[in-house]
C-alpha cells in the first residue's frame, strides 16, 4: 500500500517475497496468535486443532499407533502407485512382472518390499491401535460411532491385504484366492452369488485376477480414504482424543477468547477474520459436549504448532525408517508360479490370516463365516453394549476390569490361533512341533 | 457480525411447493441410488464367462479301460470306469476348493487333510459333504462328454 507509483523494478525486487506470501498466508509464527493462525489458515494444518491436550501428545498414551497406521497407508499409496507402472493384471504376465521388478526395474525390489512390509505393518498397527482404543476406554460416548468406523477400517485393511497378495499370481495367490472365495461361498443364501461375482467365472482365473486388481488399486483405497477422512474429522468434532473425566469437564458456551494484541503487519492484510489484530472474536454456533475447553487452556493443552506437528513428523520419520530398514534386509515373499494342479502343502496364508485358516480347518462355515461374523458384530456393538462412563482416557482403568479382561481374552485367543497356524501346522495341516 | 439465527420469513404457498420439491428430490435421488445399485450388481455379474467351459468332451470310452480311475486335473474331474459303467467325480474338495488326488482308499486333499472313499463320500477331515458326481453322456460322435453344471446322485453311472 505504498504511495509511490508502481514500477516494474520494484515488482521484480519484491517478487520472491510476494510469491512466498501468497502461498503461505502466515509467516513462521513467533507469537501465540501466529501459532493459532497458522493452524487455522493452512489447508493441511487446519485438520488439526489449534491447541492439543498434553495427554494426546504423550507417547505412552497413544503409542502413535493410529498415526503410524495412517502413515503406512500413505507409504502404501505412494509405493503402490509406482508399482502400478510396471504391473500387468494378466495371468500370463503378472508373475513375470514380479521377476522383472527383481531383475530389470531400478529400485523394483525395494519398492515391492516396502509395499509388502508396510501392508503387514498396517494390519498389525491398525489392530494394535484398536487394542489401545479399547484398553483406554476411548470408545465411550461421544466416540461410539468413531469406534464403528475404526472397526470398518480394520476390515478394509484386511481386505486390501488379501486382494493385494493375490496380484503376483504365484502359488500363494492362486490357492489363497481359491480358499478365500470358497469361504465366501459358505455364507448363507448369498454365498454362491458372492463367490461368482468375486471370481467373475466358475473357476479361479483371469477374470478373478482382474477383479481383485480393480478392488485393490481403486475400490478399496477409495473407500478406505473416505473412512479415514471421516475417522479423523470425528476425532476433531468429539474434542480430540479421549481424556480422563476430570479433564474433560464440559464448558458451556458462550465463549469469548481474547487474543493478546501484537503487531503483525503481514497478517493484517490477510482476509481471514481471525488474524485481524486487536479483535475480539466469538466462537460462533453452539457445540455440545467437551468440545470447547476455554479457561483451562494453559494448564493442560499446548499449541499444535509446533508441538503436535513435530510429534507427527517424528512419527512419520520413524515409520519411513522402519519400513525402509525392514525392506533393505528382508525380501517380500514370492512363491513358485501358479500350478493349478498342485496346491503347495501346506498352503499357508500370511500370518494375519493363519488364525482364520486354523479355524477353517475345523469347520469351513463356523471357522470362516460363523465365528468371524459374530466377532465382527460384537466388535461393532461394543460401544453400545458397554455404556459405563468410567475409566475413560486411562490405560487399564480399574473400573473397566471386566471389559478389559474380556477384550484381552479375545486378543489372546486370536494370537494363540495365529501362533498355532504359523508354527505348529505342517503338511496336510497336521500338528507338528517347530522345535 | 455474529451469525444470529435469523428465521427466513416465508409465505404460505411457497412452503407447499418447497416441501413437494424436497419430497420429489428425495424420492428421485433414493430411487436413482436403488436403481444404480441394482444396475451395478447386474453389470459386475458376468453373463458370459471366458474361462473353461463347464461342458467338455474327454475322449472315447475305450481310452478309459475298465477298472481305471483317471484324474483329469485341468478339468478337475476324475473319470471312473467299472466294467462298462462310466462316471465323472469332481476332484475339487468340498471344503475349500483345493484339488484332491486319487489315493488307494479314494481321494485325499493336501490343503486341510480331508479324505474321501472311492465314491467320494467323506471319510475324514473337515470336508462337509461328498465329492460331486457330474452327468456323463455319449455324444453322437461316440465321445464321452462331462457336464459340470449338472450334478447327479452319487453312484449314478453311464453304461457304454
Amino acid at each position: 500500500m505504498s504511495k509511490e507509483p508502481n514500477s516494474i523494478g520494484k515488482s521484480v525486487m519484491e517478487l520472491p517475497a510476494n510469491i512466498v506470501r501468497s502461498v503461505f498466508r502466515n509467516p513462521l509464527p513467533s507469537s501465540d496468535r501466529g501459532r493459532a493462525a497458522t493452524s487455522f489458515t493452512n489447508f493441511f494444518l487446519h485438520i488439526q486443532p489449534v491447541r492439543v491436550s498434553r495427554q494426546a501428545l504423550r507417547p505412552s498414551y497413544t503409542m502413535g499407533l493410529g498415526l503410524i497406521s495412517f502413515f503406512l497407508f500413505v507409504i502404501l499409496t505412494a509405493t503402490g502407485v509406482l508399482l502400478m507402472f510396471y504391473y500387468v493384471p494378466s495371468t500370463t504376465q503378472a508373475y513375470e512382472r514380479m521377476l522383472d521388478l527383481r531383475s530389470s526395474v531400478a529400485f523394483g525390489v525395494i519398492l515391492r518390499n516396502m509395499h509388502r512390509w508396510a501392508a503387514h505393518g498396517m494390519v498389525a498397527c491398525v489392530f494394535l491401535h484398536m487394542c489401545r482404543v479399547f484398553f483406554t476406554g476411548s470408545y465411550k460416548p461421544p466416540r461410539e460411532f468413531n469406534w464403528v468406523i475404526g472397526v470398518c477400517l480394520f476390515g478394509l485393511t484386511l481386505l486390501s491385504s488379501f486382494t493385494g497378495y493375490l496380484l503376483p499370481w504365484d502359488q500363494l495367490a492362486f490357492w489363497a484366492i481359491t480358499v478365500g472365495t470358497s469361504i465366501a461361498g459358505y455364507a448363507p443364501f448369498v454365498g454362491k452369488a458372492i463367490k461368482f461375482i468375486l471370481l467373475g467365472d466358475a473357476t479361479v482365473g483371469q477374470e478373478a485376477l482382474l477383479r481383485f486388481y480393480v478392488l485393490h488399486v481403486v475400490v478399496l483405497p477409495l473407500i478406505l480414504t473416505i473412512f479415514v477422512a471421516v475417522h479423523f474429522w470425528r476425532i476433531r468434532k468429539d474434542g480430540g482424543l479421549a481424556k480422563p473425566e476430570a479433564e474433560a469437564a464440559p464448558k458451556r458456551i458462550p465463549v469469548e477468547v481474547e487474543i493478546q494484541e501484537e503487531p503483525a503487519p503481514v497478517m493484517a492484510t490477510a482476509s481471514a477474520a481471525i488474524v485481524a489484530p486487536a479483535r475480539r472474536f466469538t466462537i460462533q454456533g453452539l457445540v455440545r459436549g467437551p468440545l470447547v475447553k476455554v479457561g483451562k487452556l494453559e494448564e493442560d493443552t499446548v499449541f499444535s504448532w509446533p508441538n503436535l506437528l513435530v510429534a507427527e513428523l517424528f512419527v512419520l520419520l520413524l515409520t519411513i525408517a522402519g519400513v525402509m530398514l525392514v525392506s533393505f534386509f528382508f525380501n517380500a515373499p514370492l512363491e513358485q508360479p501358479v500350478n493349478v494342479m498342485h496346491p503347495p502343502n501346506p498352503a499357508k496364508a500370511p500370518w494375519y490370516f493363519l488364525g482364520l485358516q486354523e479355524q477353517v480347518s475345523y469347520s469351513a462355515f463356523w471357522g470362516g463365516i460363523g465365528v468371524p461374523g459374530i466377532e465382527v458384530l460384537l466388535l461393532l456393538l461394543i460401544p453400545y453394549i458397554d455404556r459405563g462412563r468410567e475409566g475413560v482416557g486411562r490405560w487399564f482403568a480399574r473400573q473397566r476390569i471386566l471389559a478389559n479382561s474380556v477384550f484381552l481374552l479375545f486378543v489372546l485367543v486370536n494370537i494363540y490361533l495365529i501362533v498355532i497356524g504359523t508354527f505348529f501346522r505342517g503338511a496336510n495341516w497336521q500338528f507338528v512341533s517347530p522345535f | 457480525m455474529a451469525v444470529a439465527a435469523t428465521e427466513t420469513k416465508s409465505t404460505e404457498p411457497e412452503i407447499g411447493r418447497r416441501r413437494f420439491l424436497g419430497w420429489l428430490s428425495g424420492v428421485g435421488i433414493a430411487g436413482s441410488a436403488v436403481l444404480g445399485s441394482l444396475a451395478t450388481f447386474f453389470f459386475i455379474r458376468p453373463r458370459t464367462t471366458y474361462g473353461q467351459p463347464n461342458r467338455f468332451k474327454i475322449g472315447r470310452p475305450e481310452e478309459f479301460p475298465p477298472g481305471s480311475r483317471i484324474a483329469i486335473d485341468p478339468k478337475r474331474v476324475c473319470i471312473v470306469r467299472e466294467g462298462n459303467k462310466v462316471a465323472a467325480i469332481s476332484t475339487t474338495c468340498t471344503h475349500l476348493g483345493c484339488i484332491v488326488s486319487p489315493s488307494a482308499t479314494g481321494f485325499q486333499c493336501p490343503c486341510h487333510g480331508s479324505r474321501f472313499d472311492v465314491d467320494g463320500n467323506v471319510t475324514g477331515g473337515p470336508a462337509p459333504k461328498a465329492l460331486a458326481w457330474y452327468a456323463v453322456s455319449l455324444t453322437p460322435s461316440g465321445e464321452l462328454e462331462v457336464d459340470k453344471d449338472s450334478e447327479i446322485q452319487t453312484g449314478t453311472y453311464l453304461s457304454v
